[in-house]
C-alpha cells in the first residue's frame, strides 16, 4: 500500500518510494487532490536534504510519534532520530504492509 | 609548510563531539571568527606537540559535501582547494551509518584521512560494538576510537595522524564503487575530464556532475560545454534506468555503500537496560509531559536568567555609579565632565549592564541546550506553533529569549538555518516586548489607565507580531525551509567547551555594540548640554502632536528611549516634574504612548546585534520598518481613541 508517511501509525515501518515529484508520485499529483500536490511539490533544496540525512528510495523508515497538535513527526531511520517538518512528511511516499 | 608544520582539518556531522576534539587538542591556542565574506564560524587552534606545530581547523559540522549550504560548501572547498596534511573525520560510533555516508564523500575528495571514532562509551550503552581493525581494513586508513569528552583516546588519535602525515603508516584508501551502471558513466566522464586541468579529483568531479552540482557544473562549463552536456544526458539515461532523480540515485548508492561497510562492521546487540538519554528523550517529547517539562525548564531559564540579570546589573550599576564623585573630582561638573560621565562613562555602564548581566548567562544556557539535545526537542514541540507566523519550531527560542530582552533574541538567531530564516526571525524578534517595554506598559498603562488596557496592548502587539510575521514570510524571496533535523541522543555537555563558546561569542557583542551604545549616549548628551533638545522636539511636534496626539516633550523621551526602553518613563518624569501621569496625561495619550515605545525602534543594543548577525542594510531596514510601523499604530490608534 501506498501511503504518505504521515499516514503510517505511531510504530509502523514503511519503505520509502519516492520523496519527489517525479516517477511514482507523479501518478499520486493525478489525483482529485491535484492542484495541492503541485503546490506543495517539494523543493529541490529540501529533497536533496531528506536523500543526505538518509531519506532515500527503498530505505525503511519507522514512524516513533508526532508532536501534538498536529507537529512534526518523530521518525528512525538508518539507526537515528529524526524530526521532520508535517508537510515534507506528506510528500514522502511509503510502501506499508498492513 | 615546514616538515614539523602541519596542518589538520576536524570535519564530521553536527552532534558528533568534533568542537570537544578541536577543544581537547587546542586548548586556550585558538580563535574564532567567520569565513571570509561568510556567516559561518570558522574555528581555529595551535597545538605544540612533539616537536611539531599543528594548526588545527574545526570544520562546520555538515551531513553532506553538496553546495546546498554555505558550511557544506565551504568544507568542501577548503578540503579541495586548500588541502590539508590531514582531515580528521569525527565519526559518531552510535549512529555509524550516517556517518560513514559522510566519510564516503570524504575518500571521494581523495585527502589523507583518519577516522576518529567517537562516543564509543554512548554506543556500547546502545549495544553497539564495532570491530575496529575491520573497518581499517575495509575503508583503507587508520580509525581510533575516541571518547572526547573525557579525552580518552584523543592522544593516541595525535600520534596516528602524524604517522599518516610523515608517511610511516600507509594508507590505501578505499575507492566508494556505485552500481555498474553509474560505474560505466563515471569512467566515460572522468575521459573526458582528464583532458582539461581541474583543481580537484577528475573521479570526484565525474561524480559531483552527476549528482548535478551546480558550482562544479559551473567550473566545468567554464573550460568545456561538452562535458556538461555529456553529463546531463547520462543523468537522463541514468534516470530512465531508475525511474529516480540522477542525484537521489547517487545518494542512494552511496548509502547502499555505508549501509553494507556498517553491517559489516558492527554488532548490534539489544542491550540490557534503556540507556537514561532514550528514557530523557522520551519523557521530554512526551505528548504529555513534554510541554509541561518544556515550559517550567523555560520559566526556570527566564526567570533564572532574568533574576540574575536583575539582581547583577543593580549591583554593577551601582558600583559604576559609586565612582562618580571620583570622576568629578578629576574633570570637575563643568561641561568636560558632563559630556565624558554623562556621554562615555554612561554609555559603557549601560553596555556592561547588558552584556555581562544578561548576555553573558543568556549564551552559556543557551549553548548548554544546544549542546545536551534539549534545543531540538523544544523544536520538535513547538514546530507547529511556529508555522503560524511562518518560521519553524527552533525559532521559539530566541522569540521566547527577546520577551526578557531583544539582544539575545536577536543573537540567538543564529540557530536558525538559512539567511532568510535568521532574518525574519530577527524581524519577529524585535518586535517582541521586552522586559524593559513591560516596564512601560506596566508603569503607564497598567498603573493610570487600566491593567485590562495594559493586557490588551500585550495582545494588540501579539497580534501585531503574528500578522507582520506572516506578511514578511510572504514577501521575503526564498525558499520556506521545513524542520528536517536530526534529535541526536541526550548527552552531557561539556562544559569547558560551552564555556569558550560562550566567551567568544560575548567578547564578539562588546567589540560590536559597545562603540555604538557610547556614541548614541554621547550624541544625546552633546544635544542636551547645547539645548538642542527642546528644539528638537518643536522638530519633532508635527509627529508626536499632530499626527500622535501627544505632547510636545514626548519627543525627548522617544529619543532617549533609543538608548534604553526603560528611560523613556524616567524622562517622561523627569520632563513633567512629575511622575503622576495621570495630571499630564490623557488615558488616551498614555496608550498612544505605550504603543509607539513598544513598536517604534528596536534599542541601540539590539540594532548593535542586527548590525552584527546581518550587516548595516539590513538592520537599518528593520529599524526604518519598525518606526513607520510605530507612527502607523500609533496615528490609528490616536484617532479610534478619540472616536471612542
Amino acid at each position: 500500500m501506498h501511503l504518505p508517511l504521515t499516514a503510517l501509525r505511531n510504530g509502523e515501518t514503511g519503505v520509502i518510494t519516492a520523496t519527489d515529484c517525479t516517477s511514482e508520485s507523479k501518478q499520486m499529483c493525478g489525483h482529485k487532490k491535484r492542484k495541492r500536490w503541485i503546490k506543495n511539490a517539494m523543493t529541490e533544496r529540501c529533497h536533496r536534504r531528506l536523500n543526505d540525512l538518509g531519506l532515500t528510495p527503498g530505505t525503511k523508515v519507522t514512524v516513533i510519534k508526532s508532536a501534538p497538535f498536529n507537529g512534526p513527526l518523530e521518525v528512525s531511520v538508518r539507526g537515528s532520530l529524526l524530526a521532520i517538518g508535517r508537510g515534507m512528511a506528506g510528500r514522502i511516499l511509503v510502501d506499508v504492509t498492513r | 609548510m615546514s616538515n614539523n608544520h602541519f596542518r589538520i582539518a576536524l570535519a564530521g556531522n553536527a552532534n558528533v563531539g568534533k568542537s570537544v576534539i578541536f577543544n581537547q587538542l587546542t586548548g586556550l591556542h585558538q580563535h574564532i571568527g567567520n569565513w571570509p565574506g561568510k556567516t559561518v564560524e570558522k574555528a581555529e587552534g595551535t597545538l605544540h606537540f612533539k616537536g611539531y606545530t599543528i594548526d588545527f581547523i574545526d570544520l562546520p559540522g555538515i551531513y553532506s559535501l553538496s553546495t546546498f549550504s554555505m558550511e557544506e560548501l565551504v568544507s568542501r572547498e577548503y578540503i579541495a582547494t586548500e588541502k590539508p596534511d590531514l582531515v580528521i573525520n569525527v565519526v559518531d560510533a552510535s549512529i555509524l551509518e550516517r556517518n560513514l555516508f559522510f566519510t564516503l564523500q570524504l575518500l571521494e575528495l581523495e585527502t589523507p584521512l583518519l577516522i576518529a571514532l567517537n562516543q564509543i562509551d554512548m554506543a556500547k550503552k546502545k549495544g553497539i560494538t564495532i570491530d575496529i581493525k575491520k573497518a581499517e581494513e575495509i575503508l583503507g586508513v587508520p580509525v581510533v576510537p575516541t571518547v572526547a569528552i573525557s579525552g580518552k583516546g584523543v592522544y593516541q588519535m595525535l600520534e596516528t595522524a602524524i604517522e599518516v602525515i610523515e608517511k610511516k603508516q600507509k594508507i590505501e584508501p578505499l575507492k566508494p564503487r556505485y552500481g555498474r551502471e553509474i560505474e560505466e558513466r563515471i569512467e566515460d566522464l572522468t575521459i573526458l575530464l582528464n583532458k582539461i586541468q581541474l583543481k580537484y579529483p577528475t573521479r570526484w568531479v565525474a561524480i559531483k556532475l552527476l549528482e548535478e552540482d551546480s558550482e562544479v557544473e559551473k567550473e566545468v562549463l567554464a573550460l568545456s560545454s561538452e562535458i556538461v552536456a555529456a553529463a546531463e544526458r547520462m543523468r537522463g539515461e541514468l534516470e530512465q534506468l531508475h525511474g529516480h532523480s540522477c542525484p537521489t540515485v547517487v545518494t542512494s548508492e552511496r548509502y547502499h555503500v555505508a549501509n553494507m561497510i556498517s553491517e559489516e562492521i558492527q554488532t548490534i546487540a539489544k542491550p540490557l537496560k534503556t540507556p537514561l538519554s532514550e528514557k530523557l528523550h522520551t519523557v521530554t517529547t512526551h505528548k504529555m509531559f513534554g510541554y509541561p517539562i518544556m515550559l517550567i525548564t523555560v520559566l526556570a531559564v527566564f526567570v533564572g536568567i532574568f533574576s540574575f540579570g536583575d539582581f547583577t546589573s543593580a549591583l554593577l550599576s551601582d558600583n559604576f555609579f559609586g565612582v562618580k564623585p571620583v570622576f568629578d573630582s578629576v574633570l570637575g561638573t563643568g561641561i568636560v565632565g558632563e559630556l565624558v560621565w554623562g556621554g562615555v562613562m554612561e554609555g559603557i555602564i549601560g553596555g556592561v549592564t547588558v552584556a555581562l548581566p544578561y548576555i553573558l548567562p543568556f549564551y552559556f544556557i543557551l549553548y548548554i541546550f544546544e549542546d545536551s539535545g534539549y534545543l531540538s526537542r523544544i523544536a520538535f514541540l513547538m514546530d507547529n506553533l511556529m508555522h503560524k507566523m511562518g518560521l519553524h519550531g527552533k525559532a521559539f527560542i530566541p522569540v521566547m529569549l527577546s520577551f526578557g530582552c531583544n539582544v539575545p533574541g536577536c543573537l540567538g538567531c543564529r540557530i536558525m538555518e538559512t539567511t532568510r530564516e535568521r532574518l525574519l526571525t530577527a524581524f519577529v524578534v524585535t518586535l517582541v516586548p521586552c522586559a524593559a517595554t513591560s516596564v512601560i506598559i506596566l508603569g503607564l498603562v497598567g498603573a493610570y489607565v487600566s491593567i485590562g488596557w495594559a493586557l490588551a496592548l500585550y495582545i494588540i502587539n501579539l497580534i501585531i507580531i503574528f500578522v507582520l510575521g506572516r506578511i514578511a514570510f510572504k514577501a521575503l524571496p526564498g525558499e520556506p525551509t521545513e524542520l528536517i533535523m536530526e534529535m541526536s541522543a541526550y548527552r552531557m555537555p561539556h562544559i569547558k567547551t560551552v564555556a569558550k563558546q560562550t566567551w567568544f561569542r560575548l567578547r564578539e557583542f562588546i567589540v560590536m555594540a559597545f562603540p555604538l551604545i557610547i556614541t548614541g549616549s554621547l550624541i544625546i548628551k552633546v544635544a542636551e548640554v547645547a539645548n538642542l533638545l527642546d528644539p528638537i522636539a518643536n522638530i519633532m511636534s508635527p509627529i508626536t502632536v499632530t499626527w500622535l496626539g501627544l505632547p510636545t516633550v514626548t519627543g525627548i523621551a522617544l529619543i532617549f528611549g533609543i538608548l534604553r526602553k526603560e528611560l523613556t518613563l524616567i524622562m517622561l518624569a523627569t520632563l513633567f516634574g512629575t511622575a503622576n501621569f495621570a495630571q499630564v496625561m490623557t488615558p488616551a495619550q498614555m496608550i498612544v504612548f505605550t504603543l509607539v515605545v513598544m513598536l517604534y525602534i528596536p534599542c541601540v543594543a539590539t540594532i548593535g546585534a542586527l548590525i552584527k548577525e546581518f550587516g548595516g542594510k539590513k538592520a537599518l531596514l528593520i529599524t526604518v520598518l519598525e518606526i513607520l510601523l510605530a507612527l502607523l499604530v500609533g496615528g490609528i490608534a490616536y484617532r479610534l481613541l478619540t472616536i471612542m
